[in-house]
C-alpha cells in the first residue's frame, strides 16, 4: 500500500478529481440547455401542427379533418408522428392510434406521457386540443427520436471521464516513478554519507528544476562539511605528530631525571630544558586556538576601518633590525593609505608571519620586499616577495596546510602554522593566500576586498561594529 | 608588596604564593569567589590576582565589577585560561588592569605585578625620566647619557621610555610587544631581543656601566643598581 501513500499519487488523484468536477460543471448546463431547447422546439412544432389541424376542422368540418388526417397517416411513417381524432366519448375517428390513450390527461394542453407503441412503452410528447362539437385532437411525437444523440452525448462524456482518469492515473504513476527514481538516488547518496563516505554527491543535471536546485544546495553543504571534517582530521593528525614530539622529549627527559638522579646543577639544566619543551607545546596550542578562533569567523564582528599600509609599515619597522642582523634588506613599497574594513591585530599578525617566514628562509644578503597597493575598486593587494629558494610548485598548496613544514625547514624554529594562519586571516577578509614564483624566491600575495564575505569556510557574519579591538593594556 | 590571590586551583596557588614569598612579598589566598570578594573589599592590598572561573556563585569578573563599583582602585591582574581576544577585552572592560593567560611563566606574572603596582603609584605626569646618568626629556624628546647626546629612532625612543618608566623592574618580551608595538600576539622570533640589542648599542656600548640588562628566563631590566 506504499503506492497509496505516495505524494505523487495523492497529487494525481487530486488532479483527476478536479478534472472530473470541471467536466461535470461544463456538461451539466450544456445538457440542461440542450434538453430545454429540444423540448421547446418539439412542443412548438406539435402546437403548430395542432393549430393547422384545428384550422382544417374549422374550414372543412369533422369529415374534412378525418379525411385530411387519414390522408396524412397514409403518407406518414408510423411512429414518426402520432395523430388521433376522437369524438366526445373519446372513440377514435381517424389517426394512427387504435384507442384514445388512457394516460392522456382530460384537459387540453401540452404533456409528456408514456404510451405503448408497438411493444415498447415510449415517452411521447403530445398536444391535446378540444375542437368544437366535443371532438378531441391528439398530436404527438416520439421523443426517442433524439435518444441516439442523447446517448452519444453520454458516451462522449463517459469517454472523457475515462480518458481523464486513465491519463491522470498513468501520469501520476509516471511522475511518481520519475520522482521515486530521483529520490532513490538521493537516498542512496545520503545513506552512503551516513555510513561515513563523505565523498558522495547528489546527482545533478542542468535542468534547474526544484529538485536539482535542492540537490545543488545540499551538495554545497556537503562540500563545506567535508572540508571541515578534513580540516579536523588534518589537525588531529598534525597534533598527533607535532605535539607528540616535544611531549615525548619532555617525558623522557623527566623520566631520566627521576631514574638517574644526576647532580643538582645538571638537574636544574634539565628542568630548564623541560620548561622549554612545555613552552613549545603551549606555543603550538596557542597557534591552534588562534586558528580555530579565526576560522569560526567570529572575529569579523570586530572589523574596524584599518589602514593596511600603516599596518605593513609598522610590521616592516618591527622586523627591520632582524633583517639587518641577517644582512638582508627589508623594504616597503606603499603609495599612500590603503584603507579596508578588517581586524588590525590579525592583519598585523599575518603580515608579521609573512615577513618572518621570508626572513627565515632567505639566506643572508637576500632581499625581502613588502608591497601594499590599493586598486581603484577599493581592494588592497599585499605582496611579500623574497629572494630565497622559494617553494616548488608541487609544494605550494601543501605549504598553506596546517603543520606543513618543508623538509628543508625541519631544523628551523617554528610550529608550521605560520602560513595557514595567514591564509585563515586572508579568508576572514574575503581573500586567500596565493604563493607564486618570484624568480628566484617566493611571492606571497593576497588581495583584500571591501566585500568581506568568507571564501569557503563557514562563518557567522554579523554587522555588529561596537567592539574595539586594539585596547592597550597600559593606557 | 601585599598581594591577594583569588584562585581555586591548588597547584597554581602553591606555585604563585611560594614564588611571591621568595620574591619578598606577602600573599593572601582565597579559594572561592565569596572569600575573594570579602578579602578584597576589607583588606588593603597593593595588587589582586584574580582567576576568572571560580567555584561558588560569584565569578572573577563579577568580583571585579563589584569592587570597581564600590570605588576600590586596587590594581587587578586577571589570570585566566580563556585566551580569546574577546575574553581579554571583556576582562579589561570589567575593570581589570592587565590580563595574563594560563599557562604562564612566573617571571611574566611577577613582572606584570611589579608594573601594575608601580604604575598605580602614579608617574604618568612626569616629563623627565632619569636612570643613573641616562636622561630622557619626553617633551623635547632629547636623550642624553652623561654629557653626550644620543640619537634614537622613534620606536627606539618609545622602547627606552617604557623601560625607563619601569626602571628597576623586570619587563618581559610580551610586555614590550604589547606596550611598545601594540602587538597582542606571539611573533615567534626573537625580534624583541634584536631591538633591545640595538638600543643597548646606543645607550650602553660606549659607557663603562651597562644599564640595560638581560634577566635570564624573564626579560630585561633598566637599572642603575648592581
Amino acid at each position: 500500500m506504499k503506492f497509496l501513500r505516495s505524494s505523487a499519487l495523492t497529487l494525481a488523484v487530486g488532479y483527476i478529481g478536479l478534472g472530473l468536477a470541471a467536466l461535470a460543471l461544463f456538461a451539466a448546463p450544456l445538457w440542461y440547455a440542450w434538453r430545454v431547447t429540444i423540448q421547446e422546439g418539439r412542443n412548438e412544432i406539435l402546437q403548430s401542427d395542432a393549430q393547422r389541424l384545428t384550422e382544417v376542422f374549422r374550414r372543412e368540418g369533422a369529415a374534412g379533418l378525418i379525411s385530411y388526417v387519414d390522408q396524412r397517416v397514409g403518407l406518414q411513417i408510423a411512429g414518426e408522428r402520432l395523430l388521433l381524432v376522437a369524438d366526445a366519448r373519446l372513440k377514435p375517428l381517424a389517426g394512427n392510434l387504435s384507442a384514445w390513450p388512457s394516460s392522456v390527461p382530460a384537459n387540453p394542453g401540452t404533456y409528456t406521457v408514456k404510451l405503448e407503441l408497438g411493444q415498447h412503452m415510449t415517452d411521447v410528447a403530445i398536444v391535446h386540443a378540444t375542437l368544437a362539437g366535443g371532438y378531441h385532437l391528439l398530436v404527438g411525437r416520439d421523443t426517442s427520436r433524439y435518444a441516439p444523440l442523447e446517448r452519444r452525448f453520454w458516451y462522449a462524456l463517459a469517454g472523457a471521464v475515462a480518458i481523464l482518469s486513465v491519463l491522470g492515473t498513468v501520469g501520476g504513476i509516471l511522475i511518481r516513478r520519475a520522482l521515486m527514481a530521483r529520490i532513490h538516488g538521493i537516498r542512496q547518496t545520503v545513506s552512503a554519507i551516513i555510513q561515513g563516505d563523505l565523498s558522495h554527491r547528489l546527482p545533478t543535471h542542468h535542468s534547474g528544476d526544484e529538485l536539482n536546485t535542492l540537490s545543488q544546495t545540499i551538495n554545497g553543504m556537503l562540500d563545506q562539511i567535508e572540508q571541515l571534517i578534513d580540516g579536523v582530521r588534518n589537525v588531529s593528525n598534525a597534533i598527533a605528530h607535532d605535539l607528540r614530539t616535544p611531549l615525548a622529549e619532555l617525558r623522557s627527559r623527566l623520566e631520566e631525571l627521576a631514574l638517574t638522579k644526576p647532580p643538582i646543577d645538571k638537574t636544574f639544566g634539565e628542568i630548564d630544558a623541560a620548561v622549554a619543551d612545555v613552552d613549545q607545546v603551549i606555543r603550538i596550542f596557542n597557534a591552534l586556538l588562534r586558528l580555530a578562533e579565526i576560522d569560526s569567523g567570529l572575529r569579523r564582528s570586530g572589523f574596524v576601518p584599518v589602514d593596511v599600509a600603516a599596518v605593513a609599515a609598522a610590521a616592516v619597522e618591527f622586523y627591520q633590525p632582524a633583517a639587518e642582523v641577517r644582512g638582508s634588506t627589508l623594504s616597503l613599497d606603499a603609495a599612500g593609505p590603503a584603507p579596508i574594513r578588517g581586524d588590525p591585530v590579525l592583519l598585523a599578525q599575518a603580515l608579521g608571519n609573512l615577513i618572518d617566514n621570508a626572513l627565515k628562509y632567505t639566506p643572508g644578503d637576500g632581499s625581502i620586499a613588502v608591497a601594499v597597493r590599493r586598486s581603484d575598486d577599493g581592494s588592497v593587494e599585499i605582496v611579500v616577495a623574497d629572494s630565497g629558494p622559494g617553494i616548488a610548485d608541487t609544494e605550494k598548496i601543501k605549504a598553506i596546510e596546517r603543520f606543513y613544514r618543508g623538509d628543508a625547514s625541519r631544523c628551523t624554529p617554528g610550529v608550521g602554522l605560520g602560513l595557514s594562519l595567514v591564509d585563515a586571516v586572508a579568508r576572514l577578509h574575503g581573500s586567500e593566500l596565493k604563493l607564486e614564483d618570484n624568480h628566484p624566491g617566493l611571492r606571497a600575495r593576497m588581495v583584500l576586498t571591501q566585500d568581506t564575505r568568507p571564501i569557503t569556510r563557514a562563518a557567522r557574519a554579523t554587522s555588529d561594529e561596537g567592539e574595539f579591538r586594539h585596547e592597550p593594556v597600559y593606557p | 608588596m601585599k598581594v591577594l590571590l583569588v584562585e581555586d586551583n591548588e597547584r597554581v596557588t602553591q606555585f604563585v604564593v611560594k614564588g611571591l614569598q621568595e620574591a619578598g612579598h606577602t600573599a593572601d589566598h582565597a579559594g572561592n569567589g565569596r572569600d575573594g570578594m570579602f578579602l578584597a573589599a576589607s583588606e588593603p592590598y597593593d595588587v589582586i590576582i584574580m582567576d576568572r572561573m571560580l567555584p561558588g556563585e560569584i565569578d572573577g569578573l563579577a568580583i571585579i565589577e563589584a569592587l570597581r563599583k564600590s570605588g576600590k582602585r586596587t590594581p587587578i591582574l586577571i589570570l585566566s585560561a580563556l585566551s580569546d581576544v574577546d575574553e581579554r577585552i571583556r576582562g579589561l572592560r570589567a575593570g581589570g588592569d592587565d590580563y595574563l593567560t594560563k599557562p604562564f611563566a612566573f617571571g611574566e606574572l611577577l613582572a606584570r605585578l611589579d608594573a601594575l603596582t608601580r604604575r598605580s603609584q602614579g608617574d604618568s605626569a612626569q616629563t623627565k625620566l632619569e636612570v643613573a646618568d641616562l636622561r630622557v626629556d619626553l617633551l623635547t624628546r632629547k636623550v642624553t647619557r652623561g654629557d653626550r647626546s644620543l640619537t634614537l629612532q622613534p620606536r627606539e625612543f618609545k622602547l627606552l621610555e617604557y623601560l625607563m618608566r619601569h626602571a628597576d623592574q623586570v619587563v618581559t618580551r610580551t610586555m614590550l610587544l604589547e606596550n611598545v608595538w601594540d602587538y597582542h600576539f606571539d611573533p615567534q622570533t626573537n625580534v624583541v631581543d634584536v631591538h633591545i640589542s640595538k638600543l643597548r648599542q646606543k645607550i650602553d656600548a660606549d659607557f663603562e656601566r651597562p644599564l640595560l640588562r638581560t634577566v635570564r628566563n624573564a626579560g630585561y631590566t633598566l637599572t642603575s643598581h648592581d
